[in-house]
């Protein structure tokens, strides 16, 4: 394709290119399907208030919207999705809709109405990036704009005010990211090995709450808790956006190939030991309480410290011994290689 | 198929009147089951509501939970979330169905036990998926269409009020969903557009659904519930045009899902119903 394509979005800073989950989707469907962008910032225009971002420009026409976007890459042969399964499509499309409902109100009230990272964080940061007399206006105009679509979608009735519907929204957006971690498990991306553009709307979403210093914010501390979700958004930083100019992170950018595959013995050994944990939970001889509901692999070590009759103990091990001696020695071979890798790196 | 069953608990969806109310210690005989059909068709209830309580209902079968159907014409001001339908059980109220869910759960009666934590996700990805895109496109259709509007939604919403209270409460409705249409970005699409939606939605459900019974292997999920309310109501409702409907139409798994479902949970109850109004399984209570 020799036309050129501009992308008008909201500048990057927190080590991310940008820092709007909007154009954030559209930028890391542009680098998933290979389409090359020529990104304009409306930073410091008076398209910060007049513009709709992120706004595509191509060939005379303009198109909005990170869903009409996307079809409109799909239509010029930049499609992600092409190996996807119908099944797969049709997954896509019921994952979105689930991150508009249930984690954009919570999203949008934490950056724009949540008191004090409102006034510390965001109003700051876009007032500083508009120009003169507007930098009064367009952060109140967007908070103004946030809460009344939360109001108008999460709330009961019209008289409603906003401190009723914050439980609900937030147990509903922790629960999403609950529901994408489940589903994302250990795996780089969502769908195989390649990024699509699930991957694209879960990254947009995810990244400014991963990246954002908030000062405030419940659901920041809940993605904390979710180490891969946490992984998946800095592995499409380190991977697709590394050599990003705004990016103050220089440092990713020599990718050590021997730690690449040094992580990826790890993913693999944490997989078999989740997989031998499954396995010794699901025994018949032992039915715990789960009170994690997806236990690190870390938590395998918990069964020789735990403070129960060492017979059932030596049972419970035996039983591990038995059922998975296979998977065992798969790990501690990886284990092995792991070590060697290691001393490598510190040769 | 609006039958009532008789029991413990009482449905409750606005337009149509309904609130369920579950009385714990006695049951209650399913009245005038065929009064109620004909009923309906001069009844206030919009498309929106009318799947959404069927939703619940095809749930709470689902579930083998007794329950009495009632329509009642302040349905909407008696929810505690302004939305219908809602449940009444002893002295809970309880509405939608995701609350709904969540409550019977608690009262040791649920379907999506058997999932795994991924398929839960998948789960809840496609409910969602029905209310971001088939509950809206209901909601625009009624509300922002102007031909359906003026000839359905204010007429029949506005039906149980006199003048001058009709025109202002049905003015007030449909300027409260216009606002919402514009909060989630809807209010620029055009009725093309949302046909398109409801097309691509049904699709994605299509895929999903292959040639299983129900969307999670043998067992009915509230997913299934869900798909069948919207679905069997889109179906089964004239508007001004069959667009709609037709769009449905065209997946002819969800068609045989939609029949499939109607078939084992609401007309085998129809011969029996005063017999069926004991609960199988446990109480709620």
């Amino acid at each position: 394709m020799a036309t050129s394509m501009e992308l008008r979005c909201w500048g990057g800073d927190w080590g991310l290119p940008s820092i709007h989950t909007e154009s954030l989707v559209v930028l890391a469907y542009a680098k998933f399907s290979g389409a090359k962008l020529t990104v304009a910032p409306i930073d410091w225009t008076w398209r910060t208030l007049t513009g709709t971002v992120p706004e595509l420009v191509c060939q005379g026409s303009t198109v909005t919207e990170p869903a009409q976007i996307l079809n409109y890459l799909r239509k010029l042969r930049f499609n992600a999705d092409y190996e996807l399964s119908a099944r797969q499509g049709a997954d896509t499309m019921a994952y979105i809709a689930l991150l508009e409902e249930k984690l954009r109100p919570a999203l949008l009230h934490t950056f724009w109405v949540d008191t004090e990272n409102y006034s510390s964080l965001t109003r700051p940061w876009f007032a500083s990036r508009s120009p003169f007399p507007l930098n009064f206006l367009v952060p109140g105009h967007h908070a103004n704009t946030a809460l009344s679509r939360i109001l108008l979608t999460k709330s009961d009735s019209p008289l409603h005010t906003i401190t009723e519907v914050e439980g609900k929204i937030y147990s509903e957006a922790k629960e999403c990211l609950n529901l994408l971690s489940h589903r994302l498990g250990t795996a780089y991306y969502f769908f195989g090995n390649t990024p699509c553009s699930l991957d694209a709307f879960v990254f947009g979403f995810l990244a400014p709450l991963h990246k954002a210093s908030l000062p405030s914010s419940p659901l920041q501390n809940h993605l904390r808790q979710l180490e891969n979700l946490q992984r998946f958004c800095d592995h499409i930083l380190n991977a697709h956006f590394s050599s990003h100019p705004g990016s103050p992170q220089p440092v990713q950018e020599t990718v050590d190939a021997n730690l690449q595959k040094l992580t990826q013995l790890v993913n693999k050994e944490s997989n078999l030991i989740e997989k031998m944990d499954d396995n010794l939970r699901s025994s018949p001889q032992h039915k715990p309480f789960r009170a994690d509901p997806r236990p690190s692999p870390s938590n395998s070590t918990d069964y020789f410290q735990s403070e129960e009759p060492t017979n059932t103990k030596m049972n419970r091990f035996e039983h591990l011994l038995q059922t998975n001696i296979v998977t065992f020695h798969i790990s501690v071979e990886i284990m092995n290689v792991h070590d060697e890798e290691l001393d490598l790196k510190t040769l | 198929m609006t039958l009532m069953l008789s029991v413990p608990l009482t449905l409750s969806n606005f337009s149509c009147y309904s609130p369920v109310c579950i009385d714990s210690s006695h049951f209650i005989m399913s009245l005038a089951a065929e009064a109620f059909v004909s009923q309906i068709a001069e009844d206030q209830i919009l498309l929106s509501d009318c799947a959404s309580s069927l939703a619940v209902q095809a749930y709470l079968r689902m579930c083998n939970l007794p329950v009495q159907v009632s329509y009642r014409p302040n349905a909407e001001y008696m929810s505690p979330s302004g939305k219908v339908p809602f449940v009444h059980v002893g002295n809970q109220v309880v509405s939608e169905l995701g609350p709904i869910v969540q409550f019977t759960k608690a009262k040791g009666h649920s379907l999506s036990d058997g999932l795994d934590d991924v398929q839960r996700a998948e789960m809840k990805a496609y409910m969602e998926l029905v209310n971001n895109m088939l509950l809206t496109a209901e909601l625009y259709i009624q509300w922002c269409d102007d031909n359906t509007a003026a000839e359905i939604s204010r007429p029949r919403y506005s039906s149980p009020y006199s003048w001058p209270l009709n025109h202002i409460l049905a003015y007030q409705k449909q300027w409260e969903v216009r606002r919402k249409m514009t909060a989630v970005g809807w209010a620029g699409k055009n009725l093309e557009q949302v046909y398109e939606d409801v097309s691509q939605c049904c699709q994605a459900l299509s895929q999903r659904l292959g040639t299983q019974p129900y969307f999670f292997n043998k067992q009915p999920t509230e997913l299934d519930a869900l798909v069948f309310g919207h679905l069997f109501t889109i179906l089964t409702t004239r508007l001004t045009s069959d667009e709609l409907s037709e769009k449905v139409k065209s997946y002819s798994n969800l068609l045989a899902f939609c029949r499939r479902i109607e078939q084992s949970y609401f007309e085998d109850s129809q011969a029996g119903s005063s017999s069926r109004g004991y609960s199988k399984g446990p109480s709620l209570f």
